[in-house]
């Protein structure tokens, strides 16, 4: 198996003219689970859009371990944002076919089938999107992000709005991620609750990560100790 | 599966996608049809159409009933991949992003291509007039072709703005004009009876719209969404 | 707004914008005769066409700015985009203005729907819909990125709908008053000479017109930004 990771190499992004990120580094290694904190309006969101492909950036670039083409990038990126991506009509099952389908998964019945297992919605998987909550809908979003089996996990605030199973839920998924073959990144704003399950720390800050460290070592940087001390 | 068939298959699911929605909810197509009813009403009592209608004028209000019609249409089908961000899931799929053009593009032209066959006879019963002649229906499917493409790609940009809503028609009429000149002349010739010889020209002018607009979707869809 | 030098090659042109227009009043007032049938209105048909052909040029340059920014994302471009459109939508508005009155005494009415009216009329509604589609997006990125795609987009549907619409007038013709449907005089050697002069002076013009514009959009966005 070749080793996932994620590679950024000088990206910036301008928007009303000023960078958000300003020839921005970081690199995220085979089996790693990086946390990326910063203050809202940092620019988390926009780094993982550039990642994710559906923001372009003004300069850099953006590598994946074992990818040649960018479609190849797309098809090993899962990514989870702040909108769940679906179709509010449609039922969890349909939804989850939909992917399935766009991914070209050969067999898409277990696909979709193991997709509502992990998601835990056996019980509602014909009953429309619009009908969960912010809980059940993130959980089928996770499935959705994971139903093509991607080496790359991206993952935007996913504890916005969760209550505690469906938080729990996702501790449990993360962990169960945290393995070689995968890369996770993981954007949060009060990251308390992932210091247990991350491998990696970074810190974005005035457009570039100005701290990445392994968890075990922060206490390293007690500017890092402090913000996150801060935003508790 | 070689890189054609994906993309192919893709621009079907969304195809799919599409029509499975609407069958659920029902709400894009009965508005279309029920709104360019509504309009043929309008137009009946505002100009005081006789029901011996000359050729010219069922043609024209078929035209503009559809292009306000499809205009709805073609909102309701960006705005539904913008509620809970599925666009980004479509921009997300591992296959050219174009695909993803024409296929909402392909969903928006068979909507208003069966809201247009709806209105074909019902124009039939209102004008006494027999509109199901093959080049009439060429002509419909050359010109929703060409209207629906353009729309598609204006539809994606006028999203992004804040007054979405109000933008896209702004945008689409002026644009597609030519669409809309050539397919009234072509359908009031073959409504009055001219060979497609004589209508050669307006048929033709329709092609090069739809090459255009499909052109266009080819080459911008992708920066007009990439932020 | 700051106190800059005016370049050099912008003086230049500023003069021979306004000796260009003063002697091209001059040409057309004094030393081109008066047409036979339409009489001395005819004249304004120097600055109605050198106003239309102005009009194209900048749409065509817009569209060409249009591909500049979307090539290399830089902001002059969509200065430059936003200047042309600007200008092209003042000598749109005259070449409009300056066609009715040219077709009020000689067709005895207002409005012609002939296809170069028309096509221009049609044209200020795309461009002036332009503005409207920059006023409703928020991020400078996006207002360039979209008004380039809207601008070359527009560029390329204009031949279709000259076309179009002559296509429609020949086959719908229009019965004027007094006579034949376009714009048909012969041009004697001193009405084509005036007339080639009044495009190049309007040319000049617009190249001027374009490069205030150019310049007064990157000085607000300079000072609003604070771009370095």
């Amino acid at each position: 198996m070749q080793p996932a990771g994620i590679e950024v190499r000088g990206v910036t992004k301008r928007f009303h003219h000023q960078p958000v990120l300003d020839n921005l580094s970081l690199s995220i290694g085979d089996g790693d689970i990086c946390v990326l904190v910063g203050a809202n309006g940092a620019g988390k969101t926009t780094l993982l859009r550039i990642i994710a492909s559906l923001t372009r950036s003004d300069s850099g670039e953006v590598i994946f371990g074992g990818t040649n083409t960018p479609m190849d990038a797309r098809r090993a990126i899962g990514y989870v944002a702040h909108q769940p991506m679906f179709y509010l009509d449609l039922s969890a099952a349909e939804n989850l076919r939909h992917y399935a389908r766009l991914y070209q998964i050969p067999d898409e019945n277990e696909a979709v089938n193991l997709g509502i297992q992990t998601a835990g919605l056996e019980n509602t998987w014909d009953k429309p999107v619009r009908a969960f909550s912010r809980g059940m809908q993130q959980r089928l979003s996770i499935a959705r992000a994971l139903l093509h089996d991607p080496t790359i996990l991206l993952l935007d605030e996913p504890y916005t709005g969760l209550d505690q199973d469906a938080a729990h839920f996702l501790d449990e998924k993360l962990h169960s991620l945290r393995q070689p073959g995968r890369a996770i990144l993981l954007a949060a704003h009060r990251p308390q609750r992932l210091l247990t399950i991350a491998s990696h720390i970074a810190w974005l800050k005035d457009g570039k990560i100005i701290q990445h460290l392994p968890v075990e070592r922060l206490s390293e940087s007690p500017e890092l100790v402090n913000y996150l001390q801060e935003v508790a | 599966m070689k890189p054609f068939q994906r993309y192919l298959k893709t621009i079907w699911q969304i195809v799919r996608k599409d029509i499975r929605v609407e069958w659920r909810g029902r709400q894009g197509i009965p508005v279309m049809l029920v709104f360019s009813l509504l309009i043929v009403f309008l137009f009946n009592f505002a100009l005081q159409l006789s029901p011996e209608l000359q050729a010219g004028l069922t043609a024209g209000l078929l035209w503009v009933s559809l292009a306000f019609a499809s205009t709805l249409g073609l909102n309701r089908s960006i705005n539904l991949e913008r509620e809970t961000g599925a666009l980004d899931g479509l921009l997300l799929a591992p296959v050219d992003r174009s695909a993803v053009f024409f296929g909402k593009s392909l969903s928006n032209f068979l909507f208003t291509t069966l809201v247009a066959l709806v209105l074909l006879p019902i124009f039939g019963l209102f004008y006494q007039q027999n509109l199901f002649h093959p080049a009439l229906i060429l002509a419909l499917l050359l010109g929703v072709g060409a209207y629906t493409s353009l729309g598609t790609l204006l539809a994606a940009l006028s999203i992004q703005a804040r007054t979405r809503d109000v933008l896209l028609p702004v945008l689409l009429f002026p644009l597609a004009l030519p669409v809309l000149i050539a397919a009234v002349e072509a359908s009031r010739g073959v409504i009055s009876g001219q060979s497609m010889g004589e209508l050669q020209s307006w048929f033709l002018l329709l092609l090069a719209c739809d090459i255009l607009f499909n052109a266009a979707g080819l080459m911008f869809f992708e920066t007009i969404l990439e932020e | 707004m700051t106190l800059t030098k005016k370049p050099t090659a912008l003086i230049v042109l500023d003069v021979l914008s306004v000796t260009g227009i003063l002697g091209l009043l001059v040409l057309v007032l004094f030393f081109t005769p008066v047409e036979a049938t339409m009489g001395s209105i005819q004249k304004i048909f120097y600055f109605h066409v050198a106003s239309a052909w102005a009009g194209m040029l900048s749409f065509l340059i817009a569209a060409g700015a249009g591909i500049g920014y979307l090539s290399s994302r830089r902001f002059s471009w969509d200065w430059l985009s936003l200047a042309a459109v600007q200008v092209g939508v003042v000598f749109g508005l005259v070449a409009i203005i300056s066609g009715m009155i040219w077709a009020r005494p000689v067709w005895n009415t207002w409005w012609v729907w002939d296809p170069r009216l028309t096509t221009t009329t049609i044209m200020e509604l795309i461009y002036s819909a332009y503005f409207i589609l920059r006023a409703g997006l928020t991020t400078p990125e996006t207002r360039a990125r979209l008004g380039a795609v809207y601008a070359i987009l527009s560029a390329a549907t204009v031949p279709l709908t000259f076309f179009s619409i002559r296509l429609f007038r020949t086959i719908h013709p229009v019965v004027i008053a007094a006579g034949s449907e376009g714009a048909s005089f012969n041009m004697s050697p001193r009405m084509q000479m005036t007339f080639i002069t009044g495009l190049i002076v309007f040319t000049i013009l617009l190249v001027d017109l374009i490069w205030h514009c150019y310049h007064l959009s990157k000085r607000k966005a300079k000072e609003q930004w604070e771009i370095k």
